[in-house]
């Protein structure tokens, strides 16, 4: 089991430096232009060169990215280009947004995936399979940002139900933000839950064919003992692969949705950076949304360890 | 056929009686006979073997009698289990027979248990699903059946997972769960093919004494002669869905009636050398 | 008199290659033709006909600047069509690329090649996307760039993965043997073995470059105005959501059938293609 948990955190550690390279060489590789977005469309070219000078973007690429990893590694985020806050604070006030909004999300993608997914199979390859297989192509193909608009036309505009968009923080009121945190959810999760559908009637087929259900059976077992005691526990193996998997999509599409409901988390944070074009908001907000994905594959492959008996004890 | 049965003298009526069985399978290209009228007796404490090839049917013959054959399967005829019919009672019904008054010690004991739950929890659940007991009054149960299938420290054992145990181990878990509420008939299905020599040597054996000491019947399938030789006490031989033949393992293997039955035997030379035939 | 027996044909099994592929093929059809279907110009203003519904004049209304949604959302289709089918190509040229060097090299090429597919394929995709776009910046062009580049490694993974099997086979042995180059077995001998596959995954890399494209487009980085696209028409309609609703709904709908079309397409194939499935 240490065995596990060391080689999973070594392969961690690599994947981080490689990813957080890839970022930094992707929002650099083009030189000039963030003085210039910075200073606006006027600036003179001396007030270019001093800005460049001043945030030490003159310098060879390699010496920056080793400047910037050294910094991010000690928690220093740097300041915004634009109005020279720091960047790391605001981070951590908005972690807390997009993580809400994300687990919410997932919690909904699973609720209406398990279930689905687990009764398709138990009526394999008759109508409510069938049925259900349809309707997991029908929510795969919709775009989340357009779900969140038809929601907002049929919930907000409509029904006048729930607020357009907006953050309150759970702690100050609970209601308030559950309200504004149900449509962004719904959007992320209801468009998720297409492929976890998929995922979990294939994994309760899979193991509902398999010879120790059989075996339940012989014993005399209510089918739902079969499906609650014997068949999830198996499905879920699999299952919690892809789910993971999904969820770091989820986490990456919470830009466009912050975006639409107006909440001010990690995901709003990149937009801001890049249409600003202020490259330590940006970098820091997409490695922030990065590193959580990879810590959740990380958790993940962990406990999935711990779900299947067979490989735990085979590291004891 | 009235040739002398030992275990019929006294009983009211077969543990097992199986009339004209049907099994078809619907396929797009029509329906598909896999097991073609027969029939079969299986009497208190009597051990019957079934002896086919892959194919014959002798599996589907088996699973009917638990009603536990695979999606899409259509059962006709009789079947009855201590004279109460088993074909057109309902679901619920059949479920409480299974695992109490019949019960299955399937082919690949490592399949058939489920490997993300202790073993001695799966050997529990005929107690649990048929018994109203205290969690308690299981276990003792289940380190008592663990110890009577002759696994060495049953109280440690019952808390490994299936993996952890042997091959033969996970055979012997899967018989205690059969002999659990000694059921009036096992239906074994080949449980010793995935064995090795030695071990398949001590399941049969073991397999005989829960006969002898519990009285369960004993309705088992294969694939192998030397088995039947060895356990069984009345033999089916099937073939293409069909019983070809059936009658007392010694008159089977000494005057063997079907052509089949003979080609059987002269395919297995070391059976026949014991029973001293030519070559 | 020819013996073969000719099979009817299978509806069950071609079915969703069929549907997908009509929906596709409309779709494709009204992009290449565009300019002749369309009833208006994507473009003519006409401030008397402002955010008007759904009429015979105007089939799915007008927008806020009184241009024909209709005519757009044809137009848009071009667009959208071009970047997945050149996305795509990126990604499948580059990602075969690589995954058969790494196939064919194997060692520490191997290694490090698809090390670094894994890395970039654990990057949330939208996220890989948008950064990308702050570097190109916003164009569509560069949009399709960005998505050709998140396509990569799904194609570098599978193509190593048939490059490999592909490669134990005995024609490459022999090829070897007789000291054919490196360049001339890749090209002659593997590269055609490993295409059906690829072409496959290439549909279903098309719907996701549909999907990408069009939320670049919607957050303003990808088409930029007044070029129509998908994404940039949902993102305007929002501002009229209570006005004129049709502006949400039409371009949304036309990203979710496109989408659907390909997946059916994608899935119908790898099925129809799958021999574990041919007989069920």
């Amino acid at each position: 089991m240490r065995g596990l948990i060391l080689s999973r955190l070594a392969a961690f550690a690599l994947t981080l430096i490689v990813a957080s390279s890839i970022l930094f060489v992707a929002v650099n590789v083009v030189p000039g232009s963030a003085a210039r977005s910075a200073l606006g469309i006027d600036a003179t070219p001396q007030a270019l060169a001093r800005f460049e000078a001043q945030h030490g973007l003159d310098r060879p690429l390699v010496v920056q990215y080793a400047e910037w990893l050294g910094k991010t590694f000690t928690g220093d985020f740097g300041k915004s280009f634009q109005n020279g806050v720091d960047v790391g604070p605001e981070l951590l006030r908005r972690l807390p947004v997009t993580l809400e909004l994300a687990i919410f999300a997932f919690i909904i993608a699973n609720l209406i995936a398990l279930p689905l997914g687990a009764f398709a199979a138990m009526r394999h390859q008759r109508a409510a399979d069938k049925g259900i297989s349809l309707l997991a192509s029908l929510l795969g193909a919709v775009p989340n940002f357009w779900l969140a608009t038809l929601l907002v036309m049929v919930l907000t505009l409509h029904f006048r139900l729930l607020p357009p968009g907006g953050y309150t923080p759970f702690t100050v009121n609970p209601v308030m933000n559950l309200k504004q945190m149900i449509m962004p959810a719904l959007s992320l999760g209801i468009v998720s839950s297409a492929l976890l559908i998929r995922i979990m009637r294939t994994a309760m087929i899979e193991v509902l064919s398999s010879d120790y259900i059989r075996t339940a059976r012989a014993k005399g077992a209510k089918e739902g003992i079969v499906v609650m005691r014997h068949a999830i526990r198996n499905a879920m193996t699999p299952y919690v692969n892809v789910a993971a998997v999904e969820f770091g999509f989820l986490f990456g599409s919470v830009v466009v949705i912050e975006d639409i409901f107006l909440l001010p988390g990690i995901g709003s944070f990149v937009l801001v950076g890049i249409i600003n074009r202020d490259y330590p908001v940006l970098l820091a907000s997409a490695l922030t949304i990065t590193l959580v994905v990879l810590i959740i594959n990380l958790i993940v492959d962990i406990v999935v360890g711990r779900l299947d008996p067979r490989r735990v004890t085979r590291h004891q | 056929m009235s040739e002398f049965r030992p275990h019929a003298q006294g009983a009211a009526r077969p543990a097992l009686a199986i009339r004209d069985l049907t099994v078809d399978f619907q396929r797009r290209s029509g329906a598909l006979r896999t097991v073609d009228k027969v029939s079969l007796d299986v009497w208190p404490k009597e051990i019957v073997g079934v002896i086919g090839e892959s194919g014959s049917g002798k599996t589907m013959t088996a699973l009917s009698a638990m009603r536990l054959l695979p999606h899409g399967a259509r059962i006709g005829g009789a079947i009855a289990l201590g004279g109460r019919d088993l074909v057109d009672i309902g679901e619920s019904e059949m479920r409480a027979l299974r695992g109490d008054r019949i019960a299955l010690i399937p082919q690949d004991a490592m399949q058939s248990l489920n490997p993300t739950m202790r073993v001695g929890r799966q050997v529990g659940e005929p107690y649990e699903f048929h018994r109203k007991q205290s969690y308690g009054a299981i276990w003792s149960k289940v380190v008592e059946l663990l110890r009577a299938v002759k696994i060495a420290d049953p109280e440690t054992r019952a808390r490994d997972y299936p993996h952890q145990f042997s091959g033969g181990m996970q055979q012997r878990a899967m018989i205690a769960m059969g002999l659990a509420l000694d059921p009036e008939l096992i239906i074994a299905d080949e449980p010793t093919t995935a064995l090795d020599v030695t071990v398949q040597a001590r399941i049969l054996k073991l397999l005989r004494d829960i006969r002898d000491e519990r009285g369960s019947a004993i309705l088992f399938i294969t694939h192998e002669l030397g088995i039947v030789a060895e356990l069984c006490d009345w033999v089916y031989v099937m073939k293409d869905g069909k019983v070809v033949e059936d009658g007392p393992v010694k008159r089977i293997f000494e005057a063997p009636k079907a052509d089949y039955t003979r080609m059987l035997l002269e395919a297995t030379p070391s059976i026949h050398r014991r029973k001293g035939a030519k070559r | 008199m020819t013996t073969a027996a000719r099979k009817p044909f299978n509806w069950r099994r071609w079915r969703l290659v069929v549907t997908g592929g009509t929906i596709v093929g409309t779709i494709m059809l009204l992009a290449i033709l565009a300019p002749w279907v369309a009833p208006y110009s994507p473009f003519d203003l006409n401030v008397a006909q402002m955010l008007k519904g759904p009429s015979a004049a105007h089939l799915l209304g007008t927008d806020e600047l009184g241009r024909d949604v209709l005519s757009r959302v044809i137009h848009a289709a071009r667009l959208s069509m071009m970047v997945a089918v050149l996305a795509s190509l990126v990604g499948l040229v580059f990602g075969t690329l690589i995954g058969t060097l790494a196939a064919y090299f194997g060692g520490i090429v191997d290694l490090v090649l698809m090390r670094l597919m894994e890395i970039l394929f654990s990057f949330p995709a939208i996220l890989l996307a948008i950064v990308l776009m702050a570097s190109l910046g916003t164009s569509i062009f560069n949009a399709m760039i960005a998505i050709g580049i998140i396509f990569i490694p799904g194609f570098a993974r599978l193509a190593r993965a048939t490059a490999e099997s592909v490669l134990r086979q005995q024609y490459v042995e022999q090829a070897r043997a007789i000291g054919m180059s490196h360049t001339r077995i890749l090209v002659r001998e593997i590269l055609p073995n490993i295409l059906a596959p690829l072409l496959v995954e290439a549909a279903v890399a098309f719907s996701y470059a549909v999907l990408l494209e069009s939320a670049l487009s919607f957050l303003g980085l990808g088409a930029q105005p007044p070029d129509p696209s998908w994404g940039n028409m949902l993102n305007t309609g929002r501002g009229f959501m209570g006005v004129a609703p049709w502006l949400s709904i039409v371009p949304g709908a036309a990203i979710f059938l496109t989408v659907l079309g390909f997946n059916m397409l994608g899935d119908g194939l790898r099925d129809a293609f799958d021999p574990q499935l041919r007989d069920e």
